[in-house]
């Protein structure tokens, strides 16, 4: 997802750059307001774990079995990675001569923690198959090392192999594929030193992946508790972040949620080379861009999960280097030495559940909704809740807006007015609306409608191809239904 | 004995239509962009503003007339066309405030009992016109007053006039006859 804003970031600024040249601005100002740009978008928080909410980027590494392990050091792992809302990238991490891993790293717009269904396979891009046969929870480990365990060796041995999922044991699987035509993950390395080379070659990879349908499975022991995430914002995110992919810097594999809705945008994914840098930290914003592809930690795949509250350690991806830990607060517990990688937090709050399974967390509730509302925006929405979303949403093509122009000041009281017949007396008596615009929050809507309908008060609409911001956060939706009452 | 005339009836008012001019052009765009709780019906050139206050839909054209419909009552009616005119006002908008005219008034009327429709109309042939067929209603003008009643066999009677004033007294003057054809429980 992060992904998503740092490329519209940079598509806009190379279109003006010329434009910018001809009119003799000078060029610092561009960098400037790109700058500006982003620091505001991180702000916002409109993006969960956005440009590495400055925190952490937790990684994870999966380790393969040994024989893996050499293929994984040049080859760029694909795996398919629902992360919630972002993209996560490989990495090709070293490993150890000991345990070969993969880490993922999932795009920083993941929230932990993240939940793999059951069923799902993961492919790493290593071409192997992994598939889950339990649910599976990545979160996120306090400490921000990524964990590599050897239990997912067994993961990986097996299919579907029920061991696989131990407690400790976090995968992120991404739903069936199989209805999504191109499973790409986009991973999504945070650092530079994330190795491209081999995310490049995910590129292969994908293809592959998109044929087989096959997700990536991230496994991550977290020494924690393990939380149940899901997927779904995962999927929701992938959704969103497959259009935008066009990054030469990284090939990600494009992860799509089984939603189908989605697929569309995934198919050209996979197809096109994507090359997702994201920075996950700010620091890294404007350079990593350019330094991703050459930094590379070529050894290593990593897959660095960004979680919401995760501290902000970019990743690096480096195998040896566990600059990540750093700068992750939450750390995966690493069976052996320490890849590169994110931890994966324990803590879940990040991580918005993508589909309907019952919240593990209070607070996910919240989030959870949200994310229904990101896949399809089906919904009795409350009457309150449509309220404000009426009051901001830029509906249909007319895009009906609620100005709050009228709004200001009024002041009073409904007066009658005696005089009959009479001007406006300055208006000062008859005042407008009592609550002007009352609902003057952020939330806005900007897509396009198949059908707006009213019956005296009751509204419905059916919306298609939108974005919203809706409670601070960013959300995109391809279908959307909902009713209101005015 | 038939008619009584101190009929404590319940006349609900249940809506109440008004017009008045802003006497200036009114550029509907910009109203449809900028006006809160606006709906734009571009192809009849016609723009909708919804107030929630006193519970009213105004039509605007662009030539600056405004109807105003929903309103319970002839004051509300006012006000609330008055509260229009403010937010056209604060839209930029030269508004003034003129011609402003209760033009319609539609209440309901109970009766406490049932009425024989068929024999009412009998007695009352001149005004009362009934055709079963399209409709289950007499309808009964009172010309003088301007006001139609809509009786149905129940007792219920619906009533409309260019003012307040003139839908009661027609309820009023429709008792006694309505109370001749009513349809009496042994």
């Amino acid at each position: 997802m992060p992904k998503l804003y740092r490329s519209i970031i940079e598509d806009v600024i190379e279109g003006v750059w010329e434009l910018f040249a001809e009119e003799g601005v000078e060029e610092q100002v561009l960098k400037d307001l790109k700058q500006a740009w982003e620091a505001k978008v991180t702000q916002s928080k409109a993006t969960e774990g956005f440009f590495k909410h400055s925190h952490y980027s937790p990684q994870f590494t999966l380790q393969l079995p040994h024989n893996l392990h050499r293929t994984l050091q040049t080859s760029t792992a694909s795996l398919v990675i629902p992360a919630g809302r972002g993209i996560q990238q490989f990495t090709t991490a070293d490993l150890d001569a000991s345990r070969t891993g993969a880490t993922l790293t999932l795009p920083s717009g993941i929230t932990y923690p993240i939940h793999v269904p059951a069923g799902v396979t993961l492919q790493t891009a290593s071409g192997h198959l992994y598939k889950v046969n339990m649910p599976v929870m990545v979160t996120q480990a306090p400490g921000g090392t990524s964990i590599l365990q050897h239990p997912i060796q067994q993961i990986f041995q097996q299919l579907g192999q029920p061991s696989v999922l131990q407690a400790s044991i976090a995968t992120v699987a991404q739903v069936n594929a199989s209805s999504v035509p191109a499973t790409a993950e986009r991973l999504q390395t945070q650092e530079a030193p994330l190795q491209h080379p081999t995310v490049l070659q995910q590129r292969g990879v994908e293809a592959k992946h998109s044929e087989n349908s096959a997700n990536a499975t991230l496994l991550q022991q977290p020494t924690r508790s393990q939380q149940q995430v899901t997927t779904n914002t995962i999927l929701n995110h992938q959704a969103n972040s497959t259009e935008y992919f066009q990054y030469t810097n990284l090939q990600t594999a494009v992860f799509t949620s089984k939603s189908s809705e989605m697929d569309s945008t995934t198919e050209p994914m996979a197809s096109s080379s994507f090359s997702i840098t994201r920075s996950v930290q700010d620091q890294l914003s404007t350079e990593l861009q350019d330094s991703v592809q050459q930094q590379v930690s070529d050894d290593i795949i990593e897959m660095i999960i960004l979680g919401n509250g995760l501290d902000a350690s970019t990743l690096l991806k480096e195998q040896d280097s566990i600059s990540v830990t750093e700068e992750m607060e939450p750390t995966v517990l690493m069976e052996s030495d320490i890849r590169t990688e994110k931890d994966i937090c324990s803590d879940i709050e990040g991580i918005i559940q993508l589909d309907g399974i019952d919240d593990v967390f209070p607070k996910e509730e919240t989030e959870s909704t949200r994310d229904v509302e990101e896949n399809e925006f089906i919904g009795i929405i409350d009457a309150e809740d449509l309220k404000v979303l009426e009051e901001e949403e830029d509906e249909e093509g007319d895009s009906i807006s609620n100005a709050e122009s009228s709004g200001s000041s009024d002041t009073e009281e409904p007066q009658i007015d005696i005089i009959e017949e009479d001007p406006l007396n300055s208006g000062d008596d008859v005042s407008e609306q009592d609550t002007p615009d009352l609902f003057d929050t952020d939330n806005v809507i900007v897509c396009q409608y198949d059908k707006i309908h009213r019956s005296k008060n009751k509204w419905k609409f059916y919306l298609k191809d939108g974005v919203m911001c809706f409670g601070g956060k960013d959300y995109v939706f391809a279908k959307a239904i909902g009713d209101a009452e005015w | 004995m038939d008619a009584d005339s101190d009929v404590a009836l319940d006349i609900l008012i249940t809506n109440v239509v008004c017009v008045f001019r802003t006497r200036c052009h009114l550029n509907l765009r910009k109203i449809a962009l900028e006006g809160a709780n606006v709906i734009y019906k571009r192809d009849v050139g016609k723009v909708l503003m919804k107030l929630r206050k006193p519970r009213i839909t105004a039509t605007i054209w662009s030539s600056g007339k405004v109807i105003c419909t929903g309103a319970t009552s002839e004051e509300e009616a006012k006000f609330g066309a008055r509260r229009l005119a403010r937010t056209l006002q604060k839209l930029g908008f030269q508004v003034i405030f003129t011609d402003f005219k209760v033009v319609n008034v539609l209440a309901v009327c109970n009766m406490p009992f049932e009425i024989r429709l068929p024999e009412f109309t009998k007695n009352n042939r001149p005004h009362a016109s009934y055709e079963p067929e399209l409709h289950p209603a007499v309808c009964y003008r009172i010309k003088p007053l301007r006001a139609t009643l809509q009786i149905f066999s129940t007792g219920s009677i619906t009533v409309t006039g260019p003012n307040v004033k003139a839908v009661a007294s027609a309820v009023e003057q429709i008792y006694p006859f309505v109370f001749e054809s009513r349809k009496e429980i042994l």
